[in-house]
């Protein structure tokens, strides 16, 4: 048992943890986050997905141990001032979400992938998401969401192919 | 490597976080067997909750610094750290050029979230027969560093894995780093099957290099078998150079003399006529190239 103080989506959070907690565990039942899913625990469909000082990680094959000091980020923390991130309208624009377990990885992903890529092809897209899984197989929809606000972004505009709106 | 794991919680244990190797070699030899050294926990993290493991304390080396070195030097060769992500070892394509065979291994393993934490010595370390990054370090002649309480020593990666989750490392001992020599005009390439599956059913690693006189080609087979295995006729095929002729060579004879087993993956039929095939397709890129 130990103190471990983790800065959750900006806010400073302290709880005694056991050293075999999980990080999912611990943002699930100890914070209350409950967009982080638990489903396949061992590292394969990826909708325990957070951010770590970050970058992305699967939080099932994390310790909540190792995350003391660090910086978490869920997608509760994507959204500023309760208006929705560009993704997240598309995703909404593009019904991306079926039953919506999925939803709140996949949003945090793509995100991320258009921050650091603004103008992904469709090779980043899959790489990039390549240890996400959608059971109920919305990958068209997202990649129409993530197309669209590619298509709205003024980054600039690799020379290449960047995905193309359907 | 489960399938369909009923766990999904964690034995007990006690988390320790050392800054520096000594510190790691002191807890060592404090707890020797009772002690797992985690990297990017990606294995060691399944291996807990399936309880082929439960070591009463896991000692996480991320950020001991002398494990962080990543070095490439044309006279020394390459050095991964023990705690150097696969991630780290991708970025900007730096393997590329001297070993792609190593570069091409590993970056199709899991997806970009797990190459993140998983670290090259952690990989090599589970010696789970399917895993691809030990036939391309074997192909490129690579030693694996180890410390522990009598001093270092230095082990041929190919010695270093004895058998399935078997590997040559005292209980108070660890892997410090995977050194790989700079070969001149060295010619490298990776190709595996997987048919869908999250691991190989049969790699190959090849490394052709013509520095000097003496023209040398290492060619291995991953997840076939236990270990790795190297096939001398293949090698003696390929040698003077790749061609149509000495491809279909080179796939003959590794279909012929490269002994598979059958597994919970695939039959050693099935595999046999898969080294026929990657082999035939990783020479051909290699001709080309």
């Amino acid at each position: 048992m130990r103190e471990i103080s983790v800065t959750v989506n900006g806010r400073a959070r302290k709880r005694i943890i056991k050293d075999n907690e999980l990080l999912l565990d611990f943002l699930r039942d100890k914070l209350e986050v409950r967009s982080v899913k638990a489903a396949c625990w061992r590292g394969e469909c990826g909708l325990c997905t957070v951010m770590l000082d970050g970058h992305l990680v699967k939080s099932c094959l994390v310790l909540a141990v190792e995350a003391d000091g660090r910086e978490v980020r869920t997608v509760e923390g994507i959204t500023s001032d309760g208006e929705l991130a560009p993704i997240q309208k598309a995703f909404v624009a593009h019904g991306a979400a079926q039953c919506g377990f999925c939803t709140p990885a996949w949003v945090l992903a793509t995100h991320e992938l258009l921050r650091t890529n603004p103008h992904p092809s469709d090779a980043d897209l899959v790489e990039a998401t390549s240890g996400l899984i959608c059971r109920c197989g919305t990958y068209n929809q997202i990649r129409e969401a993530v197309a669209e606000v590619s298509a709205a972004s003024k980054a600039h505009r690799h020379p290449r192919d960047t995905l193309a709106r359907a | 490597m489960s399938f369909g794991s009923p766990y999904t919680t964690l034995p007990d244990f006690e988390y320790h976080k050392p800054a520096s190797l000594e510190e790691v070699l002191q807890l060592l030899k404090k707890y020797g067997d009772e002690a797992k050294l985690m990297g990017g926990g990606v294995g060691l993290i399944a291996f807990m909750k399936e309880r082929l493991m439960s070591p009463g304390h896991v000692i996480d080396v991320k950020e001991v610094r002398e494990l962080k070195v990543l070095e490439n030097s044309p006279g020394k060769g390459l050095t991964v750290g023990a705690a150097v992500t696969l991630s780290e070892l991708l970025e900007g394509g730096v393997l590329r050029k001297d070993f792609a065979v190593l570069h091409e291994a590993i970056a199709r393993v899991a997806d970009p979230m797990i190459r993140r934490r998983a670290t090259l010595v952690g990989n090599l370390c589970e010696a789970i027969p399917w895993v691809d990054s030990p036939p391309a370090l074997i192909a490129l002649d690579a030693t694996v560093a180890i410390a522990g309480p009598d001093g270092r020593r230095s082990v041929p990666v190919s010695d270093f894995i004895r058998g399935p989750v078997d590997i040559d490392l005292g209980p108070t001992e660890m892997v410090t780093a995977v050194d790989v020599p700079h070969a001149k005009g060295s010619h490298s390439a990776f190709e595996k099957f997987t048919g869908g599956s999250e691991f190989s059913l049969a790699s190959v690693a090849v490394s052709i290099s013509n520095g000097g006189k003496n023209r040398r080609a290492r060619v291995v087979y991953g997840s076939v078998n236990s270990t790795p295995v190297r096939s001398a006729e293949v090698e003696e095929a390929i040698k003077d150079g790749i061609t149509p002729g000495s491809i279909r060579k080179a796939a003959e004879l590794s279909s012929e003399k490269v002994e598979c087993v059958d597994d919970v993956l695939a039959t050693a039929a099935y595999r046999r006529h898969l080294l026929k095939v990657i082999t035939t397709k990783v020479l051909r890129r290699m001709m080309s190239q």
